[in-house]
């Protein structure tokens, strides 16, 4: 991957532009189009490209997650109002709103009590600037949970959001810890791209170090050779 | 709006599940700190001191003022603490937060009042020329174990400082700058660290450097400081569930060890800030205390 | 202002002649403010306390803090009064030693009152020093303990407390260092000592605050002579506790 990376107000070269001949050219995070013809960078970043979609877009580790519609979220309950639970993402954003009757197979008489500190695997499904952003704990087209619900158990590790972003892109993302770990270990995981992710492996010490070498992964940024090493290591240590 | 993150029951049920299993998070042993780091700045009195993700940096500096008339002999030493957003998104500006007045506190009691630095070697003139050493705390970041990181940098900061020469002719006083004349280090009598245990399931789990996770979860700490000579400067258990009264005593004895562990990392880290200063083996006859 | 402890070796007494591990007169009164929800008085020698204690009230809104809502919440505030110490000396309201105090307090109390009972509410102490003359934290704790019970607050233990001192501060006087217990102004300002308050039984170390320089060899006696002075506070207290039971039985006060 050579990455080109664009700073603020720096022009976006033609050579990398995404390259289809139909289509209309989408621009994603972090860039402008000023007319006529010139493309910008609002932000710092690396420039990714899509050719199939014709998309274009900056890519950065740094700052904070901002809550977009559609993102899969782990979310800590801070207390409930008579209709919605007030959801934490991150310490620096407001409270999300959680409908309490927004989960599978929830009614008025059956519904998940969630208590002050409980986790949430959930999807953003409205987030509007200077709204609040709102929470569903199911696919609300489906009425099906899709993996979505309450957590229970397990160990919430922190890691930065585009780590998590790596995570959920699966192979692509260039992190090979959850498939490495999974050949040898069952555990069940769960990524939230607010820069959380939760594990359960039933067991206290293989569920720390799972969250060990994904934490240590984001902060020393290793590459898949690097990764692979502390996998065996750990994997050994394990057994 | 940010605030202090809470941690979720999850992480509470398994962190206290794990420890019964004798299992720390991050793979430490009960009463193993994380990696220590101690760093000095280009100036004199600048140290920054890591404890994992823990981040403090401590100034020193100093200037001539007036002796203040009840203590005519000493010149003056304080510390002075801030807890900023940059550390933590619990912390605000301008209000003065309780961690910050127990920071500040424990500081005070370990280096201040247990005398680790010698104020009278800072009098100049007696009753009206003295120096104000002033230290700055500043926590870059939060992750558990302030006090300790804070005390170490402090103490390391102290140690690695030096205050402008000086003469007197009679009445007159001479301060020189240091391209005159070589600054002197500050007179420490002792150095004092501090030592935070936490403790879980009734006194019978005790962590040393906890994590801000850890930190939220126990049931009380105990902070302890102490020189390497076994001194007790101050003790403080104000919180949490009672505690037997050996386990206390107990804590001494590992805090005495650590601590001889701290004194030995400062004193190697300045060796080797020195020699990174002391380009060309000069240094030695650039001291004041050179005949002259 | 250097203090002779010389005489202390050759009659093994101290300043106000008492001996190394005598408790000064203690005494204590509860129900003392009929406006109050539950009060005290309490001397420990010359240190004097009167403590008032309002709650559990509703909490008062605006704080912020929805963090602890499911316990009540303690606040302490220490007052001196101008006239409690030897010079008549204002002290600002941010002074942090104070601010300490009222942390220790409140936190003390924080593990043996039942406050998961009172969700949304807080209990707020108040301090009066009316008279100063050393031990003062352990006075605190101890008037606060007695208020507390009076205004009916469960509480699963009293909390006792005293101070130790020791008469050497480097361990090579090995044979002439004697902790002393429960100190006065002059003996506090001359010796290393420390306030220790206990609750749960025996042996068992609820707040231990320590602030000047002593060795750690003489730590293990101070503890044990604390405790032990602690568990003898704590039998002073459950009689005045008693006593003013049964005169609430009987109905001779309110």
């Amino acid at each position: 991957m050579s990455a080109t990376i664009l700073l603020p107000g720096e022009e976006l070269p033609s050579d990398s532009l995404p390259k289809t001949k139909k289509g209309t050219l989408t621009l994603g995070p972090g860039l402008r189009h000023i007319p006529p013809t010139s493309i910008t960078a609002t932000t710092s970043g690396s420039i990714s490209v899509d050719n199939k979609k014709s998309a274009v877009w900056l890519e950065n580790t740094n700052g904070r997650y901002q809550p977009s519609t559609g993102d899969l979220v782990i979310a800590q309950v801070h207390h409930g109002s008579t209709d919605t639970y007030h959801c934490a993402l991150t310490p620096q954003t407001p409270f999300a709103l959680l409908g309490q009757l927004a989960f599978e197979g929830a009614s008025k008489k059956s519904r998940p009590h969630l208590l002050s500190g409980d986790l949430v695997y959930a999807r953003v499904s409205r987030a509007v600037k200077g709204e609040d952003v709102e929470l569903e704990g199911f696919n609300s087209a489906t009425g099906k949970s899709e993996g979505m619900g309450q957590l229970k158990g397990g160990m919430v590790f922190e890691v930065s959001p585009a780590f998590a972003r790596r995570l959920m892109m699966g192979s692509k993302g260039g992190v090979k810890i959850l498939e490495g770990v999974g050949e040898k270990i069952r555990f069940e995981v769960a990524v939230g791209r607010n820069g959380r992710v939760w594990v359960d492996s039933g067991n206290v010490r293989t569920t720390a170090a799972i969250g060990r070498l994904l934490t240590s992964s984001d902060e020393n940024a290793w590459d898949v050779e690097e990764q692979e090493k502390a996998l065996k290591k750990a994997l050994k240590d394990m057994s | 709006m940010p605030r202090e993150a809470e941690p979720s029951n999850n992480a509470k049920a398994f962190l206290l599940q794990a420890l019964r299993e004798n299992v720390r998070l991050d793979g430490r042993a009960f009463d193993e700190f994380r990696q220590i780091d101690l760093s000095f700045g280009d100036e004199y009195g600048v140290a920054t001191a890591r404890l994992g993700k823990t981040k403090v940096m401590v100034r020193v500096s100093s200037e001539v003022v007036k002796a203040s008339a009840d203590r005519k002999f000493d010149g003056v030493f304080t510390i002075s603490t801030e807890l900023s957003p940059i550390a933590s998104p619990a912390f605000e500006v301008g209000r003065q937060d309780q961690a910050e007045v127990l920071l500040s506190r424990i500081l005070e009691k370990t280096i201040r009042r247990s005398g680790a630095l010698d104020t009278e070697s800072l009098c100049i003139i007696a009753g009206q020329k003295c120096f104000h050493v002033r230290a700055d705390v500043h926590v870059l970041d939060h992750d558990g174990s302030l006090v300790d990181a804070s005390c170490l940098a402090l103490v390391a900061a102290l140690m690695h400082y030096r205050r402008p020469d000086f003469e007197v002719r009679g009445e007159e006083v001479q301060i020189f700058d240091p391209r005159e004349r070589e600054p002197i280090k500050l007179s420490m009598q002792h150095q004092p660290f501090c030592v935070t245990f936490g403790y879980y399931e009734d006194g019978s789990v005790m962590l040393l450097d906890s994590t801000l996770l850890e930190e939220q979860c126990r049931e009380g700490e105990v902070m302890i400081s102490m020189n390497r000579f076994g001194e007790i400067c101050q003790i403080a258990k104000y919180s949490g569930e009672p505690v037997d009264a050996m386990s206390v005593l107990n804590c001494m004895n590992v805090a005495l060890e650590k601590v001889k562990v701290f004194d030995k990392l400062v004193k190697a880290k300045l060796e080797e800030d020195e020699k990174r200063r002391d380009v060309g083996g000069l240094m030695a006859e650039l001291s004041a205390e050179n005949a002259r | 202002m250097p203090l002779d402890t010389s005489t202390y070796i050759l009659a093994h007494l101290r300043l106000d002649g008492r001996r190394w591990n005598e408790l000064r007169r203690l005494q204590a009164q509860m129900s003392t403010q009929a406006a109050a929800d539950g009060s005290s008085y309490f001397e420990m020698g010359n240190t004097k306390i009167i403590c008032t204690v309002a709650g559990p009230q509703e909490q008062k809104s605006g704080g912020g803090g929805r963090s602890q809502q499911d316990k009540a919440k303690i606040e302490v505030e220490v007052n001196f009064a101008g006239f409690s110490g030897m010079d008549r000396k204002k002290r600002a309201r941010s002074d942090k030693r104070t601010s300490e105090m009222q942390h220790t307090i409140a936190s003390a109390f924080e593990s043996t009152l039942l406050t998961h009972l009172f969700p949304h509410s807080t209990i707020t102490l108040n301090l009066h020093i009316l008279s100063q003359d050393g031990s003062l934290l352990a006075a605190c704790l101890n008037a606060a303990t007695l208020a507390l019970v009076d205004a009916g607050i469960p509480m699963t233990d009293y909390i006792s407390a005293t101070t130790v001192a020791t008469t050497a501060s480097y361990a090579d006087k090995e044979e002439e260092a004697d902790p002393l217990l429960d100190l006065n102004g002059l003996e506090e300002q001359e010796l290393p000592f420390l306030t220790i308050a206990s609750s749960g039984g025996e042996d068992r170390v609820c707040s231990l605050v320590l602030e000047t320089k002593v060795h750690m060899a003489r730590l293990e006696p101070m503890i044990s002579v604390g405790l032990d002075g602690c568990s003898q506070i704590r039998g002073i207290l459950d009689g005045v506790i008693r006593a003013h039971g049964r005169k609430v039985l009987e109905g001779k006060v309110g």
